[in-house]
């Protein structure tokens, strides 16, 4: 017996452990780095994936050019099979990192519902294509990012921030003279530049601790059975050139079966290409020397889906009758006022069918405004960007959502046509607005409002204040054709609770529907 | 109580060995010495590190604001993201020559800093002033985004529409501040001058302050009384301020004033604007509170 000096899964996890800072060091780079436009194709994980480009080519009816990178990742699967599963993913490191910590409850080498991933597939893609765009609810990259993002991130910076607070306030001077350098260093490199707030950061938590969780169902237990990307992967697997060859005549020892995360091979010794990630656990394990990958086609076994056709038949039909349900609903005669997507964003159809909840937008948001929908777009729309002006706006000078986004959901302006994009319309509460309500002096939204001739002007007023004075006040309103719905003038009103001014979608320059009385263009 | 015993209780407070909110009373007779001559520089020209040169000298040289060993705050306005031809924001030429006059005085520190109104990245970038302090090479320069730590309430007993604030540590400890604004059109001040700019170094929720907004400015500068103010009147925005973004509003001056009194120098700026000193509610605020002067009568005007 051959006793190897640096076991092949070596490799593997050198590849793992480069892909996933690779990937690290992305997320870090989707931020304002002091220039307009992002010096890194910050997004490039999404655009090389092929489920994600499937699914919005689908719904958008139309091949998404900013996706062809994907085609490389299928044509890489088409040689080499899932090796993508287990050499590239991030999510796919994060559980073979994070199985260490489970003891799973199924040691059978057999998956547990191994075909539900295929049904899957099968359901999003026909969604996709009738109008219900729910990829991005499974795509293990959206819901790392989406995870990370929405709520790791934020919560590191919580505990440097309490961490650093507390030594900054009650540690003597010189622990102060340690950790104030350190701290700087953080800031400086991993840190947020400030704490971000975002919407549906428990779920979004959840959901990604879900997916690491049931690896005490099995080993690799999201990979083998739930992700549609590994499905598709499997599919394209099914052709791929290089396959594990088992020995034909090994003895009784099951190492290979034991040992394999994927399920991937059978009482006969066959690896299964469907379920392989190449991980070659089994070639390190094998006392024999019996494993090997290679591209001979001599040894072809017979492949399977393990699919019921009804089943299968049945998620299809899922997906196509599915949509017509949405179109029933009042959301699709009257869009959500709230709702307020990013400048550049599709018409709402479109955008939905080419958003892949990813969370970049969010990430990058320099403003902290763009948050995930819960319902405002529908239950298919979850997760998709919105703007929350009471927690953030839209930077007047910044292009960034644009520019990360994967699939041209939101379309990449420059500054001036960004400047120009109504993406709403501010309205005066006047029970609330100080100078209206209670005769007390404040536009500090005029003040704040970033358009060159200001979107909110003010008249002088003559008005009785609570202690029956008559003062004199400037009172402020919108100018619609000037306002593009930045929402500055939410997030800096200085009422507690709700803002005095508030962002609605009303004028939306994507949405002709929705022009104001005055502001319409002929159409 | 005066400004040592101020200081002492900030140490205390920030570091955790008093509970008692800081407090500052001003002693009319502390100001007595200023109100009696209060002088402008002035000086007009393209080249403006020539000007902020040509102001210090004529008041005595930077030597008279910054002794050896000194910590120096800088307080430019950087409060928005636009570009400096835009005249919204101080201009990076100026900051750097009162940076660089302040190290060749012998500072021991000299601290650059303004809590921004946009995203606080884009504002040090586009207003010209990172870039620009980049080229000062010495250590004892630091351009830093305020740090939310360094907040500290103070009791203003003085104050008639704000009676606590929170101010930014490093501005009430230095050895000497200079406030270094650009004159610009506001529509609830009327105009952002010296003491406005003063709001850079407040924490917490800065939208209350425009509930009486003149007093409030005039309040705050009971506390934050700049050793020196500079006014930079290079370009002036006349209209749809504070931050403006449209060239037509801006007016080019190239001029800069500079003085020791804040109340004076606010006085004598707004008539850049053709308006009076009557007409900037902080300006009578500040001078009720006996900060300075604001007759224009009784100012004097040294033009280089």
């Amino acid at each position: 017996m051959r006793k190897k000096t640096f076991p092949l899964n070596n490799w593997r996890r050198l590849s793992q452990i480069l892909c996933f800072s690779l990937f690290l060091f992305l997320f870090i780079k989707t931020d304002y780095t002091g220039h307009d436009q992002l010096a890194y194709a910050v997004n490039i994980l999404f655009r090389i994936d092929p489920l994600l480009a499937l699914c919005t080519s689908l719904a958008a009816k139309a091949f998404i050019q900013l996706m062809w990178p994907a085609l490389l990742t299928l044509i890489f699967t088409l040689i080499f099979g899932r090796f993508f599963c287990g050499w590239a993913c991030p999510i796919g490191a994060l559980l073979d990192f994070s199985q260490r910590f489970f003891t799973p409850v199924n040691k059978k080498p057999n998956s547990l519902f191994r075909s539900l991933k295929y049904y899957l597939l099968g359901f999003l893609i026909i969604a996709a294509f009738f109008g219900m765009p729910v990829a991005g609810y499974f795509d293990p990259f959206s819901i790392l990012v989406r995870g990370l993002a929405l709520a790791v991130y934020p919560a590191m910076n919580v505990a440097a921030a309490s961490f650093f607070t507390f030594t900054y306030d009650q540690a003597p001077q010189w622990v102060n003279a340690i950790t104030e350098p350190v701290y700087a260093f953080l800031r400086y490199t991993v840190l947020p530049f400030d704490q971000k707030h975002y919407d549906l950061a428990l779920l979004s938590l959840a959901i990604l601790l879900t997916v690491i969780a049931f690896e005490k169902i099995q080993r690799r237990f999201f990979c083998r059975s739930i992700c549609p990307l590994g499905g598709l992967l499997a599919v394209v697997s099914k052709f791929s050139l290089m396959r594990g060859k088992s020995g034909t005549k090994c003895g009784k020892c099951t190492n290979c079966q034991d040992i394999c995360p994927m399920g991937a091979i059978d009482q006969e010794r066959n690896i299964s290409p469907l379920a392989c990630n190449l991980c070659l656990d089994c070639v390190d394990s094998c006392p024999g020397n019996k494993i090997s990958f290679t591209f001979s086609p001599a040894t072809v076994v017979p492949q399977v889906f393990n699919l019921s056709r009804r089943t299968f038949i049945g998620s299809l039909a899922a997906g196509a009758v599915l949509p017509l349900f949405l179109q029933t609903r009042s959301l699709a005669k009257q869009g959500n006022p709230q709702l307020i997507r990013p400048p550049g964003a599709l018409p709402e159809d479109d955008f939905l069918g080419r958003c892949v909840r990813c969370g970049e937008c969010m990430k990058v948001c320099i403003g902290n405004a763009l948050h995930p929908t819960f319902l405002e777009s529908g239950i298919e729309g979850m997760f998709s960007p919105t703007l929350k002006a009471r927690i953030g706006y839209c930077e007047y000078n910044c292009t960034l959502c644009g520019q990360v986004c994967p699939t041209g959901a939101i379309t990449e302006l420059a500054v001036q046509p960004k400047q120009q994009t109504k993406i709403g319309n501010a309205i005066f509460d006047k029970n609330l607005c100080l100078p209206y309500a209670k005769g007390i002096p404040c536009i500090v939204c005029e003040e704040h409002c970033p358009t060159p001739e200001k979107a909110i002007q003010f008249r002088m007023a003559s008005v009785i204040n609570s202690k029956r004075e008559t003062v004199n006040v400037r009172q402020p309103y919108i100018v619609d054709e000037l306002c593009i719905g930045c929402g500055i003038c939410e997030t800096k009103c200085p009422l507690p609770g709700h803002a005095a001014v508030r962002l609605t979608s009303a004028g939306e320059s994507r949405n002709p529907q929705n022009a104001l009385p005055g502001t319409s263009a002929p159409y | 109580m005066d400004r040592r015993e101020f200081l002492k209780q900030v140490s205390m407070w920030s570091a955790g060995l008093s509970i008692t909110v800081p407090h500052f009373t001003i002693i009319s007779e502390a100001l007595a010495a200023q109100r009696q001559a209060p002088v402008i520089a002035y000086a007009k020209g393209k080249d403006y590190a020539a000007l902020v040169s040509q102001i210090l000298d004529s008041l005595g040289g930077m030597e008279k604001f910054v002794k050896s060993g000194n910590t120096v705050v800088i307080k430019p306005n950087i409060g928005w993201d636009r570009n400096p031809d835009q005249a919204a924001n101080t201009h990076p030429l100026i900051v750097k020559a009162l940076v660089e006059h302040a190290l060749d005085a012998g500072a021991k520190e000299v601290k650059v800093f303004d809590r921004t109104c946009n995203e606080a990245r884009r504002c040090y970038v586009n207003s010209g002033v990172q870039d620009i302090l980049k080229t000062i090479k010495s250590n004892r320069v630091t351009f830093f985004h305020p740090d939310e730590r360094k907040y500290i309430p103070v009791d203003i007993s003085k104050g008639q529409a704000a009676r606590r604030l929170e101010i930014y540590k490093d501005a009430l400890e230095a050895d000497s501040y200079i406030n270094v604004p650009i004159a610009k059109h506001h529509s609830l001040s009327t105009l952002t001058l010296g003491m406005k700019n003063s709001m850079g170094v407040l924490g917490g929720k800065r939208g209350d302050m425009h509930h009486d907004l003149g007093q409030k400015i005039a309040d705050l500068a009971t506390i934050v009384r700049p050793t020196l103010t500079v006014i930079d009147a290079t370009r002036i925005l006349l209209r749809n301020g504070p931050q403006g973004g449209n060239l037509n509003d801006v007016k080019v001056l190239d001029t800069i004033i500079a003085s020791t009194d804040p109340v004076a120098i606010d006085a004598y700026a707004t008539t850049f604007f053709e308006m009076k000193p009557g007409d900037i509610p902080s300006t009578v605020a500040a001078y009720k509170h006996g900060l300075g002067e604001m007759d224009l009568a009784k100012i004097k005007i040294i033009k280089t």
